[in-house]
């Protein structure tokens, strides 16, 4: 297999995951180096001639791999593209109404006011997906080559110094085998390589391992978001409106929450964020948000709707005191992969972005200084410590970690963090990675009914309307591959679902039939 | 050899659908799109028809803008360059509009061989590759599974029903309706996206073609669309067996009029 004729690129820069940061970040870029040559034409000084930006991307098409209904602080945005409006940005709503909610088991208690962190005035709700399917076109536009259909699927090294990534084969069987559609990765070479590739990435973890980039840091921890996108009868959803709900179904000692967001077009966002440090062997985000949807508050909600779309993705919370070091020589970590995220407002969209941009201003001096090794790369640390999202992510460093002793704790010490910008009773807290809490089984006086059967008080029954089971909901989550075909690198579900295009159909329109509607 | 082939961007066939406030249509917003998935088969075909007896591949869509990513696309998995009918008059054409228009366009250029896919994943007319051949006064053949070139011209594979197939010898310039799944479709590679990025795409509209507004009038509307209704209904019929016979046969003759 090794020699292998491939096909090479030669870039400046490269981008790996066209994810919110990744796009901000080239986009930033190809401005500053713009304004630069202007100064440079007015000033006589070097100009920076035809440099090459490339990003990367594993999904079908940029945005496709996009998931997040979210509400977003929308002030990286605004840096990037004033005139956002104007062009179009697709944004669901500002925030219009809130509702911060406790869950007991039956009952729905609202917060007489909404607590200062969980404030999301002046806010927008957005799909991250239509966004970044509208942001690629205007990133193209700048000049920036966008690359679909291209997952990386290993860094390419000189010596310790990041070189570029090569992509993965396609045309690869399940078995290894090679098929007639045999196409070998290729080899992209670049000065700078950034790494976008959202949470737990698998060029990052490779990279963190390689360098121990996360000597001294908390272990990362994550959390798993699941929802769901629904359409309700006309005019029920009222676009801009935002609930967060605490307790039911969660227990006591896990860590997470509910999520409803009011969209344009009848469209509502539901979901359920579960901490991945959970100490109950048999937690099942995916049930928990099936028992979530049942409760009767949320039940009337959605009563008379229709579940359209499905998605599932981790968090990492570990925040600042799980940040690895994220420059080094010829590479730069930003968004989630380097923890870029507010685990106390769940919000990592503007982190990603603005670490993104950030990291263009990095790549643009060390552009002029032709300079792309640690100590230039270092300049990226130094910008975000000065940046706005250092200062937020600093205020909530603790927060997570205050609710490994249960949500009534975890509610007194982060709210003591927020009084003393995150210092709280017991300053700097420890954590383990998530799987280090779990307990045996034992200890929840519970047995496995049967293998594979998780044991449960109460089964949930999936009745297709409200609550759906994992593989219902996996079909809607516009989750395809070719069935015969080795699961890319990185997917998110695999063998799943088989593809649509398996050999000759007989073509009665797809839609049309009934099947699909 | 010279080929045009025509690329239409459906909706993605694992979209979620809804149908619009009119009813007449689905909802457009939010939709993801993709190549028809007979047109990919098609130009797969007309790529290794090149690689066999050389020429040139022509990818040629009509729509919005948005439709140059189909174009683009076809253009790095080896099409030489591109042709894209846009104008607001192509708006929601029927079968015989598109047809038209196809026809005016690969008229102009000429060509030896015209694919399109068999049918559109969204429409599903099965009539737009035809109607452009009777336009242009060429021979046409549908459902094709296999295309040979000899001296006299082509000889092409039909799928005829269960499991048959007909050979038919045709003169060129000649137009073809392509099958899904004759052939494997091939990835585009970087170097193919990176080549792409230097071909010409075309841009024609209904003016420099020459077509007037009546030739694409509609021949059809849509009234109304909708999904389907289920109406299962169970009904239990109670007696002894020669009671519950006689019964059965008087619902299925008077009630569900199956005989």
């Amino acid at each position: 297999m090794e020699n292998i004729e491939r096909d090479t690129l030669e870039v400046d820069v490269l981008f790996v995951g066209a994810g919110p940061a990744s796009l901000a970040g080239a986009l930033r870029l190809r401005q500053l180096i713009g304004k630069h040559n202007e100064e440079a034409a007015r000033t006589g000084g070097r100009k920076l001639d035809e440099i090459t930006i490339a990003v990367i991307e594993k999904g079908r098409e940029i945005g496709s791999h996009m998931i997040s209904g979210a509400v977003m602080d929308i002030r990286p945005l605004e840096e990037l593209l004033p005139n956002w409006k104007e062009l179009g940005a697709p944004v669901e709503s500002e925030v219009t109404v809130e509702d911060v909610s406790y869950l007991t088991r039956r009952f729905k208690i609202k917060s007489p006011i909404v607590p200062p962190p969980l404030n999301n005035h002046g806010k927008y709700v957005v799909s991250l997906n239509k966004l970044i399917r509208w942001l690629g076109p205007v990133v193209e536009e700048s000049d920036v080559m966008l690359i679909p259909e291209f997952p990386a699927a290993e860094l390419l090294y000189d010596g310790d110094r990041v070189i570029g990534v090569r992509t993965g084969d396609k045309g690869i069987g399940k078995e290894g085998e090679i098929k007639d559609t045999y196409s070998p990765g290729a080899d992209i070479f670049a000065k700078v390589t950034v790494l976008g590739e959202g949470s737990r990435g698998s060029l990052t973890k490779k990279l963190v391992e390689k360098f121990n980039l996360d000597e001294g840091k908390n272990p990362q921890v994550y959390a798993a978001g699941v929802k769901e996108i629904w359409e309700l009868p006309k005019g029920r959803v009222t676009p801009g409106f935002v609930m967060h709900t605490l307790g039911y179904p969660l227990p006591n000692d896990t860590f997470g929450g509910g999520f409803i967001y009011g969209m344009q077009n009848d469209l509502l966002d539901i979901g359920l964020v579960v901490g991945l440090d959970y100490q109950d062997p048999y937690t099942d985000p995916h049930r928990l948000f099936q028992e979530f949807k049942q409760h009767p508050a949320i039940a009337k909600m959605l009563e008379g709707g229709k579940m359209l779309y499905y998605g599932a993705k981790t968090i990492p919370e570990g925040g600042l005191l799980s940040q690895p070091k994220y420059f080094g020589d010829g590479f730069l970590l930003i968004g989630d992969s380097a923890s870029f995220l507010n685990s106390m407002k769940l919000k990592g969209i503007h982190m990603a972005m603005k670490s993104g941009m950030l990291a263009a201003e990095t790549i643009l001096e060390a552009l002029v200084a032709d300079q792309f090794d640690n100590a230039r790369m270092s300049r990226f640390a130094d910008k975000v410590k000065e940046s706005y999202i250092h200062k937020e992510l600093y205020e909530v460093r603790n927060f997570h970690q205050a609710f490994r002793h249960g949500r009534r704790w975890g509610l007194i010490e982060s709210g003591l963090q927020y009084a003393t910008k995150g210092f709280g009773l017991l300053g700097d807290l420890k954590t383990e990675a998530g799987h280090e809490n779990m307990k045996k089984l034992h200890v929840f006086n519970r047995r496995p009914n049967a293998p594979g059967q998780v044991p449960q008080a109460e089964p949930v029954k999936y009745d297709n309307k409200l609550t759906f089971d994992k593989v219902s909901d996996v079909y809607r989550s516009g989750t395809e591959h070719d069935g015969s075909a080795a699961a890319s690198q990185g997917s998110g579900f695999q063998h799943l679902r088989r593809s649509l295009h398996g050999g000759i159909r007989q073509s009665m329109p797809v839609f049309l039939s009934g099947s699909r509607l | 050899m010279k080929i045009i082939v025509c690329l239409k961007q459906v909706p993605k066939n694992d979209s979620v659908l809804r149908i619009n406030e009119q009813g007449t249509w689905i909802q457009d917003r939010d939709l993801t799109y993709e190549i028809n998935e007979s047109d990919a088969y098609g130009l797969e075909a007309a790529l290794q028809l090149k690689e066999k007896h050389g020429g040139e591949v022509i990818a040629l869509s009509l729509g919005p803008a948005r439709v140059q990513s189909v174009i683009k696309e076809a253009l790095a998995r080896g099409a030489d360059r591109g042709i894209h009918l846009e104008d607001t008059a192509f708006d929601n054409l029927d079968a015989y509009g598109i047809g038209t228009a196809i026809a005016a366009a690969t008229k102009a250029e000429g060509f030896d061989l015209l694919l399109t896919g068999l049918q559109s994943d969204d429409y599903g007319f099965a009539q737009t590759g035809v109607i452009a051949a009777e336009l242009l006064g060429l021979p046409h053949t549908t459902i094709v599974m296999d295309v040979e070139l000899n001296d006299a011209g082509l000889r092409v594979k039909r799928e005829l029903e269960n499991g048959f197939f007909q050979w038919v010898n045709m003169p060129a310039p000649a137009v073809l309706t392509i099958q899904s799944g004759i052939n494997t479709l091939r990835y585009a590679t970087l170097k193919g996206i990176m080549a792409a990025k230097k071909k010409e795409i075309k841009k024609l509209d209904a003016a420099t073609l020459g077509i007037d507004a009546a030739s694409l009038a509609p021949r059809m509307e849509f009234r109304r669309i909708y999904l389907p209704q289920k109406n299962k209904q169970t009904q239990f019929i109670e007696g002894s067996a020669g009671d519950i016979a006689a019964k059965l046969i008087d619902k299925l003759k008077n009630e569900a009029r199956v005989f």
